[in-house]
């Protein structure tokens, strides 16, 4: 087994928050995508002894879903919206900026594993568009400028946590509310931040 | 509940029972509706949206899919509205937009539902000019099956049947939307028992055998209706021909017996058939060289030896005869024979069983109207696959399973209680009390049960068994179903009386009390447990006559080889099945060179001998076998030929086993047989050969530590004889316990009621260099 003791503690933590082991796919997959940047063939085979069911068919669930990644990823995952909310509110152009700047097409990570790009369809911040993801950490109100700026102070500062409130604050502008309270914690892989996946953390 | 419901299709008035699946309802009434996805057998899914059709609702009509939409009372269906055919031409449209359309070298065109149906519903023309979706052309998922991904519609049925009715899903579909292909794990084939079956249920030509792959095309194919003999489960088979050749084994949905499936051994064992190292003409040793000779110089032969009805005769005789065989050899020993009449079948395995006054027997259909099934048996997965999957069947429709024994490990899984080693000892015995068994009291007292019995080694004492028979029949209202696993056991039974095992053949057979020994399709040396003793046996006697289709370890003893026409279309007669249900066996190509029917080379004999016998013609023996029973219900040809009888009938006859008890309280080793070993048959199919028999045993945890064994491979060693194997942990075992599959060979040569050494392959090689 390619997985630590700690992970696997961890494992079997999520898998009693269900009736049946294997509704805890979907989380465990996420864990997974946490310890190695995307969905390796060894994690699948721990996961498909953790809960109980042939390899081939978590491998089914994990290429189902776009965001449990079957390639390595960098240390952030850019997503910049591609939908038609953004799209109006000229996604095209930060799309672009952001390309230029990292160098990278659709889905790809840059040799030094830092970035990897994609464009996606709707991350539900359409009262704030455009809007770009890092690690899942949604910012909103982007300018091609702004984006440009973000990827700079990722690129210089490589934070191990990425905040989605003080990317907004630094990066951002129009945002879809503005009545959510306001949270320290943030992702720290490119897996989405979960508390009870402990993929997330507080930035001091 | 068992109202009917009155729908209307297509302005006909039909009626169905409730619940049931529209697509099924109309399906009863002769109203055809084209699909891909649905099958009877499988849960539906409503992948392709070919059968959809339209219904009216109170918002007015609507297209529905027939397959996943239940019946209700007054529904109005129309399935060939102007709407529904256009939805029809839609979805074929779909569906070959990436279809290679490569049906000039598909093995599938010619009875290809996708091909039938674009025919029959579809638009006729493309608009799509696009580049279509590029795979790697057919790739292996197993040694023995292709799977071609461009081909693929995506209907689901093989992913479907590995996961609802076989359990092993090692095969699912990856990616999502316009990329996605079924495939295997890396490196997981596609291992499974059951892996034809996809083959034949795949509406295109996505999965492909090697073993029919460019044999032959569908309108060359002869075909006839026969029943496998592999094992007592006696499945429904439809063989096909071409030029003389078999070519393919399909399943036949016989819904009492094994609903369409079939295992892969009888499935793809028929290879055999086609080797070039079949027996073609009589041998007879002369000076230990095997020399051809005319079947006539056999004859004359043997009938200076039986003319004077004198000659002590006994018979060996092995489980894939047909019933007809069975009675020639039979009226042979009537006429001839001076030594008692009994008849040694080629079962290690063989034990009276439980067939009493006091015993209801079970048909396999009881599995699923009972409250729980009983298992207790040798490892039905390896014995009688298709068993197994009846016994899925039941547990999936609600029925308790209770499994005892570490034999019976692949159960223990879809089990609701396993009785491993706490409860059976390493000496195949009982040792808690039955009735205080949590579950036991649940599941069992008082209950409809069908128990599964048998013995699970050659070596197991009857009596442990009996314990769990009388406790199941006092304690509950108990159905049994005796587990002989061996091909046509039952119509043994049925046809022979007084029958033995090779247990006390051993035991009985010497020189003084046998003139003349025929062993007719069996290979004791080469698999059973009792090989040295037998083969010691067989070269002490005089006049040994061997019937078979290949010379294997036991007919190179033999004094004359007569080669056998195959029971697997080569010859007609019945077969009994473990529920005495006897069947058809036809005959589909000539058998090769001289070969002959077991009957007919006996019929001669006696002819040749100028003795007249009235069973002269496979008609008459047919006649002969069932003499005894109601002629109505007896299933003579005239009678299973009806359309109404194809799938057998029934006759259940309490048989007369005579084979003693072994009475070994203490079992050594484990040995048993897995599904694929190197018997004859199998080393000469190219399939079955590729599946496995590698040389292995299975230790309990305890094992490992006494010889201390690190590498995975070991030797076992008994006096001047070794054999190295790998070996593997089985932690349901009990800790000292050693498994060894003896349908392997060599690994039956031990004297399994001495100690045998176990020596790990580090040590032994360093002992070999000094």
């Amino acid at each position: 087994m390619s997985w630590d003791d700690k992970l696997l503690k961890q494992a079997k933590k999520i898998i009693k928050l269900y009736p049946q082991k294997r509704s805890a796919l979907g989380p465990l997959l996420h864990l997974a995508q946490s310890k190695d940047g995307y969905i390796s063939d060894d994690s699948i085979t721990v996961i498909s002894e953790l809960v109980g069911i042939t390899e081939v068919q978590v491998k089914s669930v994990s290429t189902f879903y776009s965001m449990y990644k079957q390639e390595p990823t960098g240390k952030y995952l850019l997503s910049v919206c591609k939908s038609i909310s953004c799209e109006i509110n000229n996604s095209s152009e930060v799309i672009n900026k952001v390309q230029e700047f990292t160098g990278l097409n659709n889905n790809e990570t840059d040799e030094e594993e830092l970035f990897t790009f994609e464009a996606v369809e709707c991350i539900g911040a359409c009262g704030g568009a455009p809007a770009v993801q890092v690690n899942y950490e949604t910012v909103e109100g982007v300018t091609p400028e702004n984006a440009i700026n973000l990827c700079k102070w990722l690129k210089e500062t490589k934070p191990d946590v990425v905040v989605a409130d003080e990317m907004q604050e630094n990066f951002g502008g129009i945002k879809s509310f503005d009545w959510a309270i306001q949270d320290n914690s943030g992702a720290t892989s490119t897996a989405p931040g979960f508390q009870t996946l402990k993929t997330t953390k507080v930035k001091k | 509940m068992n109202e009917k419901v009155n729908l209307n299709v297509n302005g006909i008035e039909i009626e169905s029972d409730p619940n049931k699946l529209l697509i099924e309802a109309c399906e009863d009434s002769g109203i055809h509706i084209p699909r891909f996805c649905w099958h009877k057998r499988l849960d539906p899914v409503g992948m392709c949206r070919m059968c959809l059709v339209e219904v009216e609702t109170p918002r007015g009509k609507m297209l529905v899919p027939s397959c996943t939409t239940e019946v209700s009372d007054e529904m109005v269906v129309d399935t060939e509205s102007d709407v529904v055919k256009k939805a029809q031409e839609g979805v074929l449209e779909f569906l070959l937009i990436n279809h290679p359309l490569d049906c000039p070298i598909c093995d599938k065109a010619g009875e290809c539902p996708l091909q039938d149906q674009t025919m029959a519903y579809g638009p006729g023309e493309s608009r799509f000019v696009e580049e279509k979706r590029h795979f790697e052309k057919p790739i292996n998922i197993s040694e023995i099956i292709l799977l071609d991904r461009e081909r693929c519609i995506l209907c689901a049925r093989c992913t479907r049947f590995s996961d609802e009715i076989s359990g092993d899903p090692l095969i699912e579909f990856i990616q999502r939307g316009n990329k996605t292909e079924v495939n295997t794990f890396p490196n997981e084939p596609f291992k499974s028992y059951f892996s034809g079956n996809t083959v034949q249920i795949c509406p295109v030509g996505a999965l492909t055998s090697t073993s029919y792959r460019f044999k032959a095309r569908p309108w060359d194919l002869k075909s006839t209706r026969s029943t496998c003999n592999g094992c007592s489960m006696g499945c429904s088979t439809e063989l096909n021909s071409s030029q003389n050749k078999m070519l393919r084994i399909l399943g036949v949905d016989n819904d009492t017996v094994n609903q369409g499936w079939l295992c892969d051994k009888g499935r793809y064992n028929f290879e055999y058939l086609n080797s070039d190292s079949r027996l073609k003409t009589p041998l007879k040793k002369i000076e230990n060289e095997l020399v051809e000779i005319e079947i006539q110089d056999v004859y004359s032969e043997l009938s200076e030896v039986i003319k004077d009805r004198q000659t002590k005769v006994n018979f060996l005789l092995g489980s894939n005869l047909t019933n007809e065989d069975y009675v020639a050899f039979r009226e042979f020993s009537e006429i001839i024979s001076q030594s008692e009449k009994c008849f040694y079948l080629n079962d290690d395995m063989l034990h009276p069983g439980f067939f009493g006054e006091n015993v209801e027997l079970a048909k396999v259909d009881d599995l699923n109207s009972s409250d729980a099934i009983v298992v207790w048996a040798e490892d039905l997965k390896e014995k009688i696959p298709v068993l197994y999957l009846r016994i899925r069947q039941a547990v999936k429709n609600g029925v308790k399973l209770v499994v005892f024994g570490h034999t019976n490990e692949t159960l223990s899984d879809i089990a609701d209680v396993f009785y491993g080693k706490e409860t059976v000892s390493e000496n195949f015995e009982i040792v808690k009390d039955i009735s205080k068994l949590k579950e036991i009291k649940e599941y069992v007292i008082g209950k409809n049960i069908t128990a599964i019995l048998g013995k699970s080694t050659p070596h197991q004492s009857d009596k442990s068994v009996t314990k769990l028979f009388e406790f199941l029949n006092s304690n509950s209202n108990s159905k049994v179903l005796n587990a002989y696993s061996k091909g046509n056991t039952y119509g043994a039974f049925q046809t022979l009386e007084n029958v033995k095992g090779l247990n006390d053949f051993v035991n009985d057979i010497s020189e003084e009390n046998t003139d003349l020994l025929f062993i007719v399709g069996a290979d004791p040396v080469g698999r059973s447990v009792y090989s040295n003793q037998i083969k010691s046996i067989i070269e002490g006697l005089d006049k040994v006559v061997a019937l078979d289709n290949f010379n294997h370890e036991t007919s190179e003893l033999a004094n004359f080889l007569i080669p056998m026409s195959s029971t697997l279309g080569e010859k007609e007669g019945t077969f009994t099945n473990i529920e005495f249900r006897t069947s058809r066996i036809d005959k589909l190509v000539p058998s090769p060179g001289q070969t002959v029917s077991d009957w007919e080379f006996i019929t001669s004999l006696m002819n040749f001998a100028g003795l007249t016998v009235e069973t002269n013609s496979l008609e008459s023996l047919n006649k002969k076998a069932y003499e005894n029973l109601d002629p109505s219900l007896s299933p003579v040809f005239d009678n299973l030929d009806k359309p109404s009888n194809l799938d057998g009938m029934v006759n259940v006859s309490k048989p007369k086993i005579s084979s003693t008890d072994n009475n070994s309280n203490e079992v050594k080793f484990f040995t048993g047989e897995k599904l694929y070993g190197d018997s004859a048959t199998e080393r000469h199919s190219d399939s079955i050969s590729l599946l496995g028999s590698k040389k292995y045993i299975e230790v309990g945890e305890g094992v490992i530590e006494k010889y201390n064994l690190t590498s995975g491979k070991c030797t076992l060693i008994q006096d001047e004889f070794e054999v190295a194997v790998s070996y593997e942990v089985n932690k349901s075992f009990p800790n000292d316990l050693i498994y060894i599959p003896t349908n392997r060979r060599e690994l039956n040569k031990f004297d399994f009621s001495r100690e045998i050494m176990i020596i790990p392959s580090l040590v032994k090689e360093a002992l070999d260099v000094n």
